[in-house]
């Protein structure tokens, strides 16, 4: 395998693909697919259901038959006051229905205006130069804690794959998840397997218990507690037994400093003290450990998911 | 006369399924395990909701069975799909055995199919009613036997689906028209992909189209890809020929429909690789087919997969086309590694074999029928060369 995406990396760096290839050709697929496969606009959706509400009785008689045409034509001709009778009844229907999606379309229109103004956003990626980059301090013992697991490592949010490079150098199988898409397609250049996609997105993709270790940095600190929790939860259903989970965070202090970035003002969260975190791991069967770094200004979280294996199915042999 | 007094008939182990079809996996199970279960002493029919005309005599109407019925019998049912089967046996008293063939998951149909959406809902709801009515629960993978157990299912054991595939192996006679017309086409040079299965949107017929305009871009321009196998959901195959228009992909795929054995044979006969990147498999019949053919085996690892094929395919975590293209053109081009694929196929093809398949059937099947059945199969047990015997008995003691 790793011969094969060797081979995927100088493809793609030669230019002779595109890096979101798979993205771009999905994308002209779904342009075929029914209302449904397009995605989730409503007003797309009701637009291709008003087309179809009209359920035509006429129907074509072109035959490649010498007297195709003329049987079809009679056929039509004695069948159309029993189909167009019922035809008519069909088209009311689908017409009552389409009004009745118009509505509740624009409820719920009126609804998400309402909603917006108290919607809280997803917490970005937050990344300082000092702490998220290859010779920071805590990027040697979280890549000793990964590297040697049995099973993929993804670490999230990996930008141009800087740390998923470490992890491999050190022999591990690891890849990455950054929303930053141009983040990610510069990087792909370098490391074959980098996704341009949200973590909670991609971890609702990956099969239970898929994944040796999962690596986080930048990605918590400034989650709310809602988003937070359910990446734990993901977070849960995707790492094996014995995984690791290494989680990187800024420290309040530097969360609140001169310097910090200026996401940090615009996250909906900030970051939890790293006895907090011990706390969450511990309760949800993991053995953390916490390290924090030389100058106060972030910490490295480091659990181990409990080997007790999820019930297996006994079997009667 | 006996001594022993009249003879008393054999337990009657009867077979219950949605749709009876002579071309698909769960139909040709059903059809050997009965054949299985006459061999073993059973006396065994099938009963179905749908029969395909050309197994008009093989089965009965479901409704009919209580007029066939009687003590003691053992009911399997075959489970697929969503079916008023499932509420029928709900309501009867004989003893119960599901083998579970697994269904597509509801959202792979949403957005295509709402009618098969719904029933792939009622499906899970029909697996439910049935878990405390099953006495044994047979799957045909863990992955499946995962879903049984979720489902409720306190018993169960993972024996793979009986496939025979002798009719796509070394040696299967070939359709000849077929067998020309690839013969003719692979004359002018590119590798022919196969993939067979229904061309639905849990197959993702569209990946396979993405990955060889990915592999026709890289590697091998006159590449081509066969797509054996009926539709049952016309929005998907609609959006597929468009998109395969779009590609300008017309000439290098073909979407072949519902095909007799032998032309499965040809098919398989001339493919370079089998590729799958199907979204769920419980099982994946066409791969072990493509051992017996000894084709290459390029898949998704996804669902039962990984399980069925073992070391004997090459196993992608997605369905980048590039990635997948990659990947074909090392098992098109490299034969040591085409070598050793369908090596490790072939030696892996015993183990979905009749010969290792049917006594553990026999044996799980013994498990629920009880003494009467263990007795009527010991010839056949034998005679397939297994000594399941002991095993079975051990079974049958499990609480009932």
């Amino acid at each position: 395998m790793a011969e094969i995406e060797e081979e995927v990396r100088l493809r793609r760096s030669s230019g002779d693909l595109p890096p979101k290839l798979e993205r771009e050709l999905d994308e002209l697929f779904l342009a075929h697919s029914p209302v449904a496969g397009r995605g989730g606009d409503l007003t797309e959706a009701l637009r291709m259901v008003d087309a179809a509400t009209f359920v035509d009785p006429v129907v074509p008689v072109d035959s490649q038959r010498a007297a195709g045409a003329v049987v079809k034509k009679g056929m039509r001709t004695v069948l159309l006051w029993y189909v167009g009778w019922i035809t008519h009844q069909i088209s009311q229907f689908a017409s009552a229905v389409s009004r009745a999606l118009h509505i509740v379309e624009g409820r719920l229109k009126e609804l998400e205006r309402k909603v917006e103004v108290q919607r809280v956003p997803g917490a970005g990626v937050v990344e300082v130069p000092e702490a998220h980059r290859a010779d920071a301090w805590w990027v040697a013992p979280a890549v000793d804690a990964v590297a040697s697991v049995p099973g993929r490592i993804v670490h999230a949010a990996s930008g141009d794959g800087w740390l998923v490079r470490r992890i491999m150098e050190a022999g591990g199988d690891a890849y990455g998840v950054d929303p930053r898409t141009n983040l990610v397609e510069e990087g792909v250049l370098t490391v074959s397997d980098l996704r341009g996609e949200e973590l909670a997105d991609h971890l609702r993709a990956v099969a239970p218990a898929g994944l040796g270790a999962i690596v986080l940095s930048g990605i918590v600190d400034g989650m709310a507690g809602g988003e937070r929790a359910q990446l734990l939860h993901l977070i849960g259903l995707t790492l094996a037994p014995g995984g690791v989970l290494v989680l990187h965070s800024l420290s309040r202090a530097a969360w609140d400093g001169e310097y910090a970035p200026f996401e940090a003002d615009l996250a909906p969260g900030r970051p939890l003290r790293p006895t907090t975190w011990q706390r969450l791991l511990d309760e949800s069967g993991y053995d953390a450990t916490m390290v924090d770094g030389p100058a106060g200004a972030d910490y490295l979280v480091t659990a181990v998911r409990a080997t007790v294996p999820p019930p297996e199915p006994t079997s009667v042999r | 006369m006996s001594a022993a007094g009249p003879s008393r008939p054999p337990v009657a182990v009867h077979q219950f399924i949605p749709t009876l079809n002579p071309r698909d996996a769960t139909g040709s199970h059903t059809l050997l395990l009965r054949d299985i279960l006459r061999a073993a002493g059973w006396r065994s029919e099938i009963f179905a909701e749908a029969i395909h005309d050309d197994l008009a005599t093989e089965a009965y109407k479901h409704w009919t069975y209580p007029d066939h019925a009687a003590a003691g019998d053992v009911a399997i049912y075959q489970f697929s799909t969503s079916s008023v089967v499932a509420r029928f046996l709900a309501e009867r008293s004989e003893p119960l055995i599901v083998d579970f063939h697994n269904f597509t998951a509801p959202e792979h149909f949403r957005g295509w199919e709402p009618h098969s959406e719904e029933r792939a809902a009622r499906a899970h709801d029909d697996l439910a009613l049935l878990a405390h009515r099953a006495e044994l629960g047979l799957a045909d993978s863990r992955f499946n036997e995962r879903d049984l157990r979720r489902a409720g299912y306190r018993r169960t054991t993972v024996i793979p689906v009986l496939v025979d595939y002798r009719r796509v192996g070394a040696g299967a006679p070939p359709d000849r028209r077929v067998a020309a017309e690839l013969a003719a086409a692979k004359a002018r040079g590119g590798a022919d992909l196969l993939f067979v299965g229904r061309i639905v949107p849990s197959k993702g017929q569209h990946k396979l189209v993405a990955a060889l305009w990915a592999y026709r871009r890289l590697y091998d321009p006159a590449a081509r890809l066969h797509l054996v196998g009926g539709s049952s959901s016309f929005a998907y195959l609609k959006a597929l020929r468009g998109f395969i228009a779009e590609l300008g992909l017309v000439d290098a795929v073909r979407i072949t429909g519902d095909v007799s054995d032998a032309a499965l044979a040809a098919y398989f006969g001339a493919a370079d690789a089998y590729l799958s990147l199907s979204a769920h498999e419980g099982f994946g019949v066409p791969l072990v087919e493509a051992m017996a053919a000894g084709v290459p085996v390029v898949a998704r690892r996804v669902g039962a997969v990984g399980e069925t094929v073992g070391d004997a395919a090459l196993l992608l975590d997605g369905t980048d086309p590039t990635y997948v293209a990659a990947a074909l053109h090392r098992v098109v081009a490299d034969a040591t590694l085409r070598r050793l694929l369908v090596d490790a196929g072939l030696r892996r093809l015993p183990a979905f074999g009749h010969d290792a398949v049917a006594p553990q059937l026999v044996a799980a099947v013994a498990s629920v029928a009880g003494a009467a059945g263990v007795a009527g199969m010991a010839g056949a047990a034998g005679a397939a060369g297994v000594a399941g015997a002991a095993g079975v008995a051990g079974v049958a003691g499990a609480p009932r």
